[in-house]
């Protein structure tokens, strides 16, 4: 069994990474700003399968998914994009910083395909890695965590 | 000139047509191709000049792709556009007679290099 997810990767270079991905999809000048609020919302998220098993997730504020949509795809600010669009656009999300994490994970391992729904998350612990931040004033929060029991939870909020 | 791009997200096609207009590929004919399946079929019918395909993909993965098409004796020039780009990976690709691997996320710059000298 690999070491907790803590001890492999830190928020820091989460954030790093999200922000380099957030850059070259939603835009050169988009910025993630750090925020540690519960974010809920829909979420996408792939699984990693190797030394070290789990998940990466996206959650969204509701009131930001239609505009992150919008961005990916350069709709003008009118155009209302479909709720397919959306859902492709959190998975497509979901997918890169799920394939950016587990390039930093132990390998060999393998990324799962993308899914959307609720958020699968668990409580925080050791095997728990949680980012959240703004994009727009909407919120929102990258989670990686381990597919070890714990206890389920529903929020996404960022310990102290 | 045409280039054949797979993948199972009608998004990241969108963005990859998009990249490759935005590094200067105006004049190139696009085809799309939802998996690998779908992808070996097009190979077969469209004759693309380039292949540029996700990984993971359900139906058929894009490794599986390219191994049944040099199988079947085809030697279109074949590069991969994944968001994941580990040196397995990379190794994986090359052994099966892929050119390149473009880790998502990728800029115009990025598309530039590795597909000048293909299309040159």
């Amino acid at each position: 069994m690999s070491a907790p997810i803590t001890a492999l990767i830190d928020g820091e270079t989460v954030t790093a990474v999200a922000g380099e991905v957030w850059s070259a999809l939603v835009g050169e000048e988009e910025l993630l700003l750090p925020r540690a609020v519960p974010v809920d919302g829909p979420s996408s998220w792939v699984t990693v399968t190797g030394p070290w098993d789990g998940v990466v997730v996206l959650t969204c504020a509701a009131s930001g998914t239609a505009d992150l949509a919008r961005s990916v795809l350069q709709l003008d600010d009118d155009e209302q994009p479909t709720a397919e669009d959306v859902d492709d656009v959190l998975r497509e999300l979901a997918n890169i910083l799920g394939g950016n994490v587990k390039s930093l994970l132990p390998g060999p391992s393998a990324l799962g395909l993308p899914e959307t729904g609720p958020a699968p998350l668990r409580a925080e612990d050791e095997d728990t890695c949680r980012v959240s931040a703004s994009w727009r004033g909407h919120d929102l929060a990258i989670t990686i965590q381990g597919a070890s029991e714990a206890p389920a939870t529903t929020t996404t909020e960022v310990p102290k | 000139m045409k280039i054949l791009v797979a993948d199972d997200s009608r998004v990241m096609r969108q963005i990859v047509i998009r990249t490759l207009r935005q590094a200067g590929y105006d004049d190139v004919d696009v085809v799309e191709a939802e998996d690998g399946a779908d992808c070996l079929a097009k190979v077969g019918s469209e004759s693309p000049d380039l292949v540029l395909s996700d990984w993971n993909m359900p139906n058929m993965t894009g490794i599986e792709c390219l191994r049944a098409l040099r199988a079947q004796g085809s030697s279109v020039p074949f590069g991969f556009v994944t968001s994941e780009g580990s040196p397995e990976m990379r190794e994986t690709a090359s052994d099966a007679g892929a050119l390149f691997l473009i880790a998502k996320p990728f800029t115009p710059d990025t598309f530039r290099d590795a597909l000048d000298a293909v299309l040159a």
